[in-house]
This record gives C-alpha cells, sequence and structure tokens, in this order.
C-alpha cells in the first residue's frame, strides 16, 4: 500500500514537473491534509495555518524543479511547508521577547498517560505556546534541526534557544496536567 | 508514575504528529490554483499572434492575388468621381450664362407675337426654343441645370429675366457645388477609415491586423475587420468575394 502511494506521488511529481495543471490538483488533494498538520503545529490558529498551506503549495508548484530527487518528495515539500511557516514568523516576529517572561515552573510529581491524549490535545497546546517558543519546539523536536540551526534560522543564539526549548517543554508538560485533570493549577501563566 | 524524561516526552510528540492529518476546512484549492494562474496567462497572446500572423499572410497573399486581377476596376470607380466632377462644376457655370443669353435673344424676338400668354403655353415655347439651343451648345451640361434653365426662362420681362438669370447661375453654381462636396465627402470615407484606425493607436492585435488590412484594402467592407472598442478585439467582419460576414460598418 504504501509503495504505491508513494509511486504514485512520483507520477503526480513528474506532471507537476512539466506543469500539469490535473496533476498539480491532484498532488495537492493527496498530501494536503498532513501539510496542513505541519502547518498548524506552526501557527496560531487553523486561519494562520491554511494560510501558509496556501502559500507554502504555491512555493512547491513554482520551485518544483528544483527537487532533484534526493529525500522522499513528501519530505521536500513538507520542507517547503516548514521553511514557508518559518518565513511567515519571521515576517511578522510579533515577539521574541517571550523569552524573558518569567512564568512560574514546577516540575509536576505525577508522570503522563497521554493514553488518552490524542493528537488534536497536543496540538491545542502547542498552538496555546508563544511564537517563539512554539517555533524552537517545532524545530526541534519534530524537524529535528539543531540548537546551531534554529539559533541562525530565527536569528538567536544557541542558548536561547536551548533555554526557549525547555521552556517550552515546561509549559507543555503544565498544560497537559491540567487537560489531564491530575495536576493541581496553582498558579496562571 | 515517574517524572517522564524529555527524550520521551518529545517522543510522544514526534509519534503523535508523524502522519497526522487534518482536512482543510476551506476549498484551498481554486486560490491556489489562481496563484498559479500567470502561466497559463503568457500563453494565449502567443496563440493570438500566431493566428493572427497566419491570418495576415494569407491577407497579403489573398489581396496580391486580387489586385493583380481588379486593378483597372478599381481606377474606374475610385478616380473617375475626384476628376470628372469638378470639371463639370467649372464647365456648366459657363455653359450656363451662354445658353442663357442665347435664350433671351429668343425670347425678345417671341414676345410681341405672344401677347396673351398662359404659363403653359409659355412653357411649351420656351421649351421648344431652347431645345435646339441646348442641344447644339451645350452637350455636356447635366439634367440639373436644364431644369434650373427652364425656370429661369418662364419668367417674362426683360428686366427680370436678367436678374432670375443671375438667381439661377448662383443656384446652380450652389446646387453643383453642393453635389461635388457630397461626391468629395464619399471618397472621404474610405480614407477617414484609415486615419481613425490609426489615431487610435494600436493595443492589442485586432488593431495591429485593422491597421495592415487598412493599409492593403480600400474597399469599405475590409477583407477581415476586428472590433476593437472593447478590452477584448472580437472578429466584425469578413468579406472574402462571395462570402460575407458581420455588419457594414458605419
Amino acid at each position: 500500500m504504501k509503495l504505491t502511494r508513494s509511486y504514485t506521488i512520483h507520477d503526480l511529481m513528474e506532471g507537476c514537473k512539466a506543469g500539469d495543471r490535473k496533476m498539480q490538483e491532484m498532488l495537492y488533494k493527496q498530501t494536503a491534509s498532513k501539510m496542513l498538520a505541519v502547518c498548524m503545529r506552526y501557527a496560531k490558529d487553523r486561519m494562520e495555518a491554511e494560510d501558509v498551506l496556501q502559500v507554502g503549495y504555491i512555493k512547491v508548484f513554482q520551485k518544483i524543479k528544483e527537487y532533484r530527487g534526493d529525500g522522499s518528495f513528501e519530505g521536500w515539500i513538507r520542507r517547503v511547508m516548514v521553511n514557508t511557516a518559518i518565513e511567515s514568523y519571521r515576517k511578522n516576529l510579533r515577539s521574541l521577547n517571550v523569552v524573558e517572561i518569567d512564568e512560574a515552573y514546577e516540575q509536576p510529581s505525577t508522570g503522563f498517560d497521554f493514553g488518552t491524549l490524542g493528537m488534536q490535545d497536543l496540538m491545542k497546546v502547542i498552538q496555546k505556546l508563544a511564537d517563539g517558543y512554539r517555533m524552537v519546539f517545532n524545530m526541534y523536536v519534530i524537524e529535528g534541526y539543531s540548537h546551531k540551526e534554529i539559533g541562525e534560522t530565527l536569528g538567536i543564539s544557541e542558548g536561547a534557544s536551548k533555554s526557549q526549548l525547555s521552556r517550552a517543554r515546561a509549559i507543555l508538560k503544565e498544560e497537559i496536567t491540567k487537560m489531564e485533570g491530575f495536576g493541581y493549577a496553582t498558579y496562571t501563566g | 508514575m515517574q517524572p517522564i524524561q524529555d527524550k520521551d516526552f518529545d517522543q510522544l510528540f514526534k509519534n503523535a504528529f508523524e502522519d497526522a492529518e487534518i482536512t482543510p476546512s476551506r476549498d484551498l484549492w481554486s486560490s491556489i490554483e489562481s496563484e498559479i494562474e500567470p502561466k497559463k496567462k503568457r500563453i494565449i497572446p502567443v496563440y493570438w499572434l500566431s493566428a493572427a500572423a497566419v491570418l495576415l499572410i494569407a491577407t497579403v497573399g489573398f489581396l496580391v492575388y486580387q489586385q493583380q486581377e481588379v486593378k483597372p476596376k478599381q481606377f474606374a470607380n475610385n478616380v473617375a468621381p475626384k476628376v470628372v466632377k469638378p470639371v463639370i462644376e467649372n464647365e456648366s457655370v459657363k455653359d450656363s450664362t451662354k445658353v442663357v443669353d442665347l435664350q433671351t435673344e429668343k425670347l425678345e424676338q417671341i414676345l410681341p407675337v405672344t401677347s396673351k400668354p398662359t404659363d403653359a403655353v409659355a412653357k411649351t415655347t420656351v421649351k421648344e426654343s431652347i431645345k435646339p439651343v441646348e442641344k447644339l451648345k451645350v452637350v455636356t451640361a447635366p439634367e440639373m441645370q436644364k431644369q434650373e434653365m427652364v425656370i429661369a426662362q418662364v419668367e417674362k420681362s426683360k428686366e427680370d429675366i436678367k436678374a432670375k438669370i443671375e438667381d439661377a447661375v448662383s443656384k446652380v453654381n450652389q446646387e453643383t457645388i453642393l453635389a461635388s462636396t457630397a461626391a468629395v465627402v464619399k471618397t472621404d470615407e474610405v480614407i477617414g477609415d484609415d486615419d481613425q484606425a490609426e489615431s487610435k493607436g494600436i493595443r492589442n492585435v485586432g488593431d495591429v491586423v485593422n491597421l495592415i488590412v487598412n493599409k492593403v484594402d480600400k474597399r469599405k467592407d475590409k477583407f477581415i475587420q476586428f472590433r476593437t472598442d472593447d478590452d477584448d478585439s472580437s472578429l466584425s467582419s469578413i468579406n472574402i468575394g462571395p462570402f460575407k460576414f458581420g455588419k457594414k460598418r458605419k
């Protein structure tokens, strides 16, 4: 099943390279929901995510000739989406000052039970993060960038990236604890 | 439960989002498609230009072939009115005065004899007297002037006649001028079309075709004509011998 699908994507890629409108539409229809999930992680809400998705696909179709076939085509599209999201963040650059916001942090004494938490719930807590935290957490944890790369990309120091990541984790844990109903929400951030 | 390690914590998120799919709430494809549309738009003019090129080649070829056959006819149509009409204008004025002079002499002879003339009688006599004169002297005078002269001669008193003659002469003048200007207007129409098309400027392919067709084809109904008043040029008329399409242009 997976083989047929990736083969189909290869076909679509060739069609898109040739500028075939039908193939472009099929590629969009087949990959859009996966890519929207990527964009959602980087955005505050669905509206923003869909805007990024739209710009991302326009880039995909414009730059498709630059895809040389190294790595999976879907991975390439995903990278275009992530880069578009980062660009959008840098354009807005709403607030890097969140770094300095002193949020109370307490290590929950209990562990986590993710069994009852779905992807949608995790998405919610990620979207609640301040923009800077969200970027670093996504780039490091999900996309696998190094702190050095993140620092260069976002224009911050490596150390700032590290500290933002740990703060992001702490906030996420806190939020999840609240969601699970275990926690003792003793403060408001 | 143990407090969760960062690595495990991260892994949970990674797993959760690895194959995550969220269906877009709105139809984004149409807006994406319209954004990458410009590529399509660039292609259209190329088709138009090639179509225009084919048309032009066909037009020029056809007209060159056609002009070789029709040349004498076209000259007869276009040149004759321009040259001949002014000549008539001048000659007719001179002739009419001569004719009228001769007629007044005749009238002097006739007047004493017919002392109780009715209009009818006068007309007939005058007409009879004119005809030979005209036949002899004025061969090229047009019909209009003949009629004017008849009217002038119906009046009988000498004094009046001279006045009327002058009236008639001036009338004839006016009328011939009117006639000749009308003729000029007609010939101008073709040239006018030319100037109009050129002065409008070339805004699209239709204009280019019109301009070149105007240069080559001087007929009123062009071989091919585009309507370029709107943004889009559309075919308004075709005239290929027996096959005609489209309205007459004003």
